[in-house]
């Protein structure tokens, strides 16, 4: 753990990757401190201010009632990194243990579940979730809940074919000998040697889930205004280009930023985990 | 005489696949006794790991295997217990160990946590420091001076010799009636092999454990076992105590097996028939002194 992280920052471009998720981080986390006008994450109307370009006191400018933009990202990194965190802690223990359980047990078990898992990849994920969102009310459970259904899948194949390849094993067979239970075998002994690898996809997939997530506001599917969110501040400001640039730019700065910082460690993790295996 | 620890009478193996039946053991028997070393002796496919296998009740859950024949663990039928009274048997009155120590060993433990988990097989209650307490002293039967270090060690960096000792130790933690080797230290270089060899029977010796030997290679049988079975496609072709078989081997597939161990004087080795007629020879059995 200690070593994993002493080359985490000894890598320039993963030394970058964890310096712009702790900024992303700590910006969601303290957003209430550093925001210059905390209020503007709601339903606020400023006239006097409305659309103006990056000044002083809006150092990215204000959007279309007056809103100041940057208290905002601030505002809707909070919302992007509370989806991503919950959405992986619903989809990864539910896509491992199905995974886990398919991959050791194989036969029927094997047979049921990835087909399920298959009916779910075979779907594009993004239609996966606007469908679901189209039918659902469109709010921020309902968004998780959506992501959440199109992102288990991929938890299941991964950890299934480890699981596949750890069942060769001796340790398994000594366990199995042993007397140990499936439970235990499923979940004390093969689960561990797949750690490694769901860690680095998690870190990974907390960027792709922060981009899908602003793709399905970015397509009014998501969060709803006044909540501020990326995608949907992407595409409120879209219809303003090239004039009103800040309402578009700043937003889609603040997701590749999210979204490059989380890839930029998890390639990072796959380098330094995958070796040690 | 008490009961053998493990009987085995006219043991049938087939396997039902999508090209149709294929038996793998076509009758096969033998017993051993408490506290004796039995070795089961043939080449690769012959079927000595399914036989161990079918022992430890595993292939008995694979519902394309078909099992025939009776089995008996210290007199009781293994097919007159239910999955989970077998399921009891594993890790307590029967272990095994492997032929390659350091994958049979799980990576991402500590060996002094592994053994905690095989010795609470036996004890559901004991507490990590007893067990740790109990692994120490079981890896000092088998020569580890610093068992501190050890327990302490993920098994990727300790030698292959070492894990071999620990996999010994943990197979013989619970106290079990019969320990069933399948090819230990095959994947150990000779001297190692001959060193864990020589702790592993003075071990079994000590606790007069029954051990069931699977091997290929004759020169380990010879020091180590008491009684030596010699199984060729399935079939029991040679049995007797070891000294008699090596000083007059008398079926053609055993005769044919001993001259082609490698020789360190050279001389090659000669061209063994893949399929000599002779080797479907009925049963040859050495008396055992003292017995029947």
């Amino acid at each position: 753990m200690k070593r994993t992280l002493a080359i985490l920052l000894a890598n320039p471009l993963s030394l970058l990757g964890v310096v712009l998720v702790s900024l992303v981080v700590l910006s969601a986390l303290f957003a209430d401190f550093i925001a210059p006008f905390p209020e503007h994450r709601g339903a606020v109307v400023d006239f006097v201010n409305f659309n103006k370009a990056p000044e002083w006191p809006y150092i990215f400018g204000t959007d279309l009632v007056g809103r100041d933009m940057f208290s905002r990202i601030l505002y809707a990194y909070r919302i992007s990194l509370i989806l991503g965190v919950v959405v992986l802690a619903i989809a990864v223990p539910i896509g491992v243990t199905i995974g886990l359980v398919a991959g050791y047990l194989g036969g029927r078990w094997e047979y049921a579940l990835m087909r399920l898992t298959d009916v779910f990849l075979s779907v594009p994920p993004l239609v996966l979730a606007m469908s679901i969102m189209g039918v659902l009310q469109p709010t921020l459970a309902n968004g998780m809940l959506a992501v959440t259904a199109m992102w288990w899948p991929w938890y299941t194949r991964l950890v299934y074919n480890i699981t596949r390849g750890e069942k060769e094993e001796g340790y398994v067979l000594a366990a199995e000998v042993i007397g140990a239970s499936r439970a235990h075998i499923i979940f004390r002994e093969i689960l561990p040697n797949c750690v490694p690898a769901i860690i680095t996809k998690m870190t990974l997939d907390m960027g792709f889930v922060i981009l899908i997530a602003s793709s399905l506001s970015f397509l009014g599917l998501g969060v709803q205004p006044p909540t501020p969110d990326l995608g949907s501040m992407v595409a409120d400001g879209a219809k303003y280009l090239p004039d009103s640039w800040w309402l578009t730019i700043f937003p889609g700065l603040a997701i590749l930023v999210a979204v490059f910082g989380f890839n930029l460690i998890g390639d990072a993790l796959r380098d330094i985990l995958g070796a040690e295996q | 005489m008490s009961a053998p620890t493990l009987d085995i009478e006219n043991l049938k193996l087939g396997f039902k696949g999508y090209t149709g039946y294929t038996e793998v053991l076509h009758g096969i028997s033998l017993s051993v006794n408490p506290g004796e070393r039995v070795a089961l002796v043939g080449e690769s496919g012959s079927g000595k790991s399914v036989t161990a296998r079918i022992v430890l009740g595993l292939l008995q859950e694979l519902r394309a295997a078909r099992i025939e024949g009776r089995v008996r663990f210290e007199g009781q039928d293994l097919d007159s217990l239910n999955r989970r009274e077998r399921h009891a048997l594993r890790g307590k009155a029967m272990s095994m160990i492997f032929q390659d120590p350091t994958s049979s060993l799980n990576p991402v433990f500590r060996i002094g946590d592994q053994f905690h988990d095989v010795l609470r097989r036996a004890d559901p209650r004991i507490t990590r420091d007893a067990a740790l307490g109990r692994a120490a002293s079981i890896l000092a039967e088998v020569s580890v001076r610093d068992a501190v270090r050890v327990l302490n060690a993920f098994p990727f960096q300790l030698s292959g010799g070492l894990n071999q000792r620990v996999m010994i130790a943990m197979a013989l933690a619970n106290e079990p009636a019969l320990l069933i080797a399948d090819e230990p230290g095959t994947a150990l270089d000779v001297t190692v092999q001959a060193q864990t060899l020589h702790l592993m029977r003075k071990l079994v010796e000590d606790h007069h454990t029954a051990v069931l030997f699977i091997s290929h290679n004759l020169g380990v049988v010879r020091e180590f076992a008491d009684q030596i079975y010699v199984i060729y496609k399935g079939r029991i072709v040679e049995q007797g105590p070891t000294e008699a078989v090596f000083d007059g081997p008398r079926h053609p597939y055993t005769r044919a097996l001993m001259a082609a161990v490698p020789r360190l004087t050279g001389g090659g080795i000669p061209d063994i028939d893949e399929n000599s007629p002779d080797f479907g020879a009925p049963l040859e059995t050495h008396e055992r002194e003292g017995r029947q």
